[in-house]
């Protein structure tokens, strides 16, 4: 079978499971949810596509649903995204994150141990971010010290996604204060019902929990929990932050490019169909998302050709994200008055048609995950090449 | 097949990034010698028969380094006289224009009167070179035929335009009887022709804006991380590279669109037009970033800022206004969802 019609056929075979098993009228039943039965649709779901072979692609051939190509994840992804699925964010770091961390830097006891649980359901959070270490992830404090055959650690974490439902924690710890700051970090695996781990949600102002503070109190972590050496884990960290490039990304542009029906209904439902002014904005947001598309499959084609440059990631990154804030504020104003009254949002989807929530999540994009100002140092020093800022600058 | 990334290097070879504006008639021979006219006619009359992505990557490339000959129309030409079956020796007419002998046609709209015994009034407004074109196409409401500009009753006046790095004409055509042979196509043929020379225009313009904006931004960062004050180069400054950063990340973003609407045979004329959309917003945004980038350098005549600057403010106006192709995009997505 020739390439093309063998992503035809995976891409019917999908179509035909997704009709049977996508969770239909999702977008109401979420709507009325609490938090927790939020995480718990996300749990089923992620268990039905477990099942149906779709939940992990990126994985190698020996797991269930593994080893798919590049081409066919973007199959499936485009899929999911044209069927307008619930989006997999509970198992999101499980699968990506973690799955990454322990196949290219962990043991084989870790790798037995932890990778068939994550397709049972087990859920991760990372603990990377700290309320002094944003951007500069590199200067965290959190402190681990090593007795016997455990390490102690004191310090607190912010920003983990969806910790009040983690069983595990990738973390970062501080084990030496000398020297180059990133040399002196360690990689663990933590258990988040071990004693002394506090997780308070944090309230967003959209009304979403989505992401949590951690406090480390005295938390024993066995040694054997470690991933890489110790001091070594800024590059175990590495292999943890580069899991997902590009899929997540061409997946949220063709859905947001889906959701332009949204914006065409609002200009219907106001009866701007021959304002001018809004038929030209609309033009341009769509041209824009057009081009989110676009450069989201080129960076997805060049990988599939082996080619990634330095800063490509961050093109993509911030064009969505720019767009995504575009494609809000266009809502906002055709939607007028009735926008500011509070409606209960959709946890889980980015393209609501809840403008004022919608616009307040596009701010994920805008800082988390590198934010927008960090991804442009990237383009300018690395792509453009103009010179760094010396070091060294003290108060 | 060719590839593109051949005819990309092929072309920055040919002409290098560091002689921006080269030499009218030397460029317009160089191209001729290698052969980007024959790359719209079908293999079966003796061209290359390349897609339009083709015409886009050598237009893109001549953007880089401000072309000077008039590569964007006489793509166009060659292209319609492909498709002229009724043209008398059509044949050796693309054998001729192959070969570097330039068929104009104005970029701008057109007022035309075809009355009886084919006697043609018009005005062509924007025909870029004429000086050196033998011809112009002429293509009105189902119909398209060639005008020889030495004809009488033809005028051909320059405009004197603020961009330096091509020249337009006005031509006028008074009385003018059109002989049967002359005529491309009429009726529908005329049409579809017509249709696609406005396609391939937008095309064009939008490619060759993504040259500018290209080499306009390159030349930028070089001067800022060569430009010293307060003790250091300019490009230090985050201030600087974030605006830079952000009008790489734009043109990234404006490229992808344009280089898969190029590709994509299914793409309508509007999907070309968001893409010229972007193309020229861009190269207009860069090129104005760019004299305030380089300071008073860059308002003084030697330096190459005001020309792409001038390039861009025309580019804006070539192939239809932004606003034009906004609301159109607007129209075609809203039809699209139509529930």
């Amino acid at each position: 079978m020739s390439d093309d019609a063998h992503l035809i056929s995976l891409r019917d075979e999908v179509r035909t499971w997704l009709e049977a098993n996508a969770p239909k009228g999702w977008r109401d039943a979420y709507a009325g949810m609490t938090h927790a039965e939020f995480a718990q649709a996300q749990r089923d779901w992620f268990q039905t596509l477990v099942r149906g072979g779709y939940a992990i692609p990126h994985w190698p051939k020996e797991w269930p649903g593994g080893g798919r190509s590049l081409a066919e994840q973007k199959v499936i992804y485009e899929e999911l995204a044209q069927a307008d699925c619930p989006r997999l964010l509970l198992s999101f770091v499980s699968t990506y994150h973690a799955a990454s961390t322990l196949m290219e830097c962990g043991n084989d006891t870790q790798k037995a141990r932890y990778l068939p649980r994550i397709l049972e359901g087990e859920t991760w959070c990372q603990g990377f971010s700290e309320p002094g270490a944003g951007s500069d992830l590199a200067s965290l404090k959190c402190k681990a010290e090593r007795r016997g055959d455990v390490y102690v650690i004191n310090g607190q974490k912010v920003w983990s996604t969806m910790a009040q439902y983690a069983d595990k924690c990738l973390l970062l710890v501080r084990t030496n204060s000398e020297g180059a700051k990133q040399a002196g970090i360690t990689f663990l695996l933590m258990d988040m019902k071990a004693k002394g781990v506090t997780v308070k949600p944090i309230n967003q102002i959209q009304g979403d929990q989505e992401f949590c503070e951690m406090f480390l109190d005295d938390v024993e972590v066995p040694v054997e929990e470690r991933v890489g050496e110790e001091n070594a884990g800024w590059a175990v960290a590495q292999a943890t932050l580069s899991s997902e490039r590009g899929l997540t990304l061409m997946e949220l542009s063709y859905r947001m490019r889906g959701a332009l029906r949204r914006v065409a209904g609002l200009i219907r439902q106001h009866g701007r169909e021959n304002d001018q002014g809004i038929l030209r904005d609309f033009g341009q947001l769509v041209a824009r998302v057009d081009s989110a598309c676009a450069i989201a499959d080129q960076f997805l084609l060049n990988r599939m050709n082996g080619i990634e440059r330095v800063g490509d990631a961050s093109v993509v990154k911030n064009t969505y994200s720019r767009v995504l804030r575009e494609y809000s504020l266009l809502g906002l104003r055709l939607g007028g008055l009735e926008e500011q009254t509070r409606h209960a949002i959709t946890y889980g989807d980015l393209n609501t048609g809840n403008w004022m929530a919608d616009f307040m999540n596009s701010y994920a994009w805008t800082i988390a995950g590198g934010s927008e100002e960090v991804q442009r140092n990237i383009v300018a020093e690395r792509m453009l090449e103009m010179q760094r800022e010396p070091k060294g600058w003290a108060a | 097949m060719i590839e593109l990334s051949e005819l990309q290097d092929a072309a920055s070879k040919a002409f290098p990034a560091d002689q921006l504006r080269p030499e009218r008639d030397a460029a317009w021979q160089l191209a001729a010698e290698m052969g980007w006219l024959m790359m719209p006619v079908s293999e079966e009359a003796g061209g290359l028969g390349l897609g339009r992505d083709a015409s886009a990557t050598v237009l893109c490339e001549m953007g880089r380094v401000l072309g000077t000959a008039p590569l964007i129309s006489a793509l166009l030409t060659v292209q319609a006289l492909g498709e002229a079956s009724e043209l008398t020796d059509q044949q050796g007419w693309i054998e001729r224009a192959c070969a570097g002998e330039y068929i104009a046609m104005n970029l701008d709209r057109a007022t035309i009167s075809l009355g009886a015994g084919d006697v043609l009034d018009a005005t062509l407004p924007a025909v870029p070179d004429a000086d050196m074109a033998s011809h112009t196409l002429v293509f009105g409401p189902e119909f398209c035929a060639l005008v020889p500009l030495d004809a009488p009753g033809v005028t051909v006046t320059e405009r004197h335009m603020w961009d330096e790095s091509r020249r337009l004409f006005d031509v006028t055509v008074a009385d003018h009887t059109i002989e049967p042979g002359m005529f491309l196509a009429k009726g529908a043929a005329a049409t579809a022709i017509g249709d696609a020379l406005r396609t391939g225009l937008v095309l064009a313009v939008a490619a060759d804006s993504l040259g500018g904006a290209a080499a306009c931004l390159s030349m930028t960062v070089e001067y800022l991380k060569t430009r010293r004050q307060f003790d250091r180069p300019l490009a230090m400054f985050q201030a600087l590279k974030h605006r830079c950063a952000d009008l790489k990340i734009e043109l990234g973003a404006a490229e992808a669109l344009l280089w898969a609407r190029a590709g994509d045979e299914a793409a309508t004329t509007t999907d070309i037009g968001s893409a010229k959309v972007l193309a020229c917003d861009i190269f207009r945004k860069i090129a104005e970033e760019a004299i305030q980038l380089h300071g008073g350098i860059g308002l003084t005549d030697e330096h190459m800022c005001h020309l792409f600057m001038k390039r861009a403010m025309l580019n804006l106006q070539l192939g239809g206004d932004l606003d034009v192709w906004r609301e159109r995009a607007g129209r075609q997505v809203l039809a699209s969802f139509a529930d």
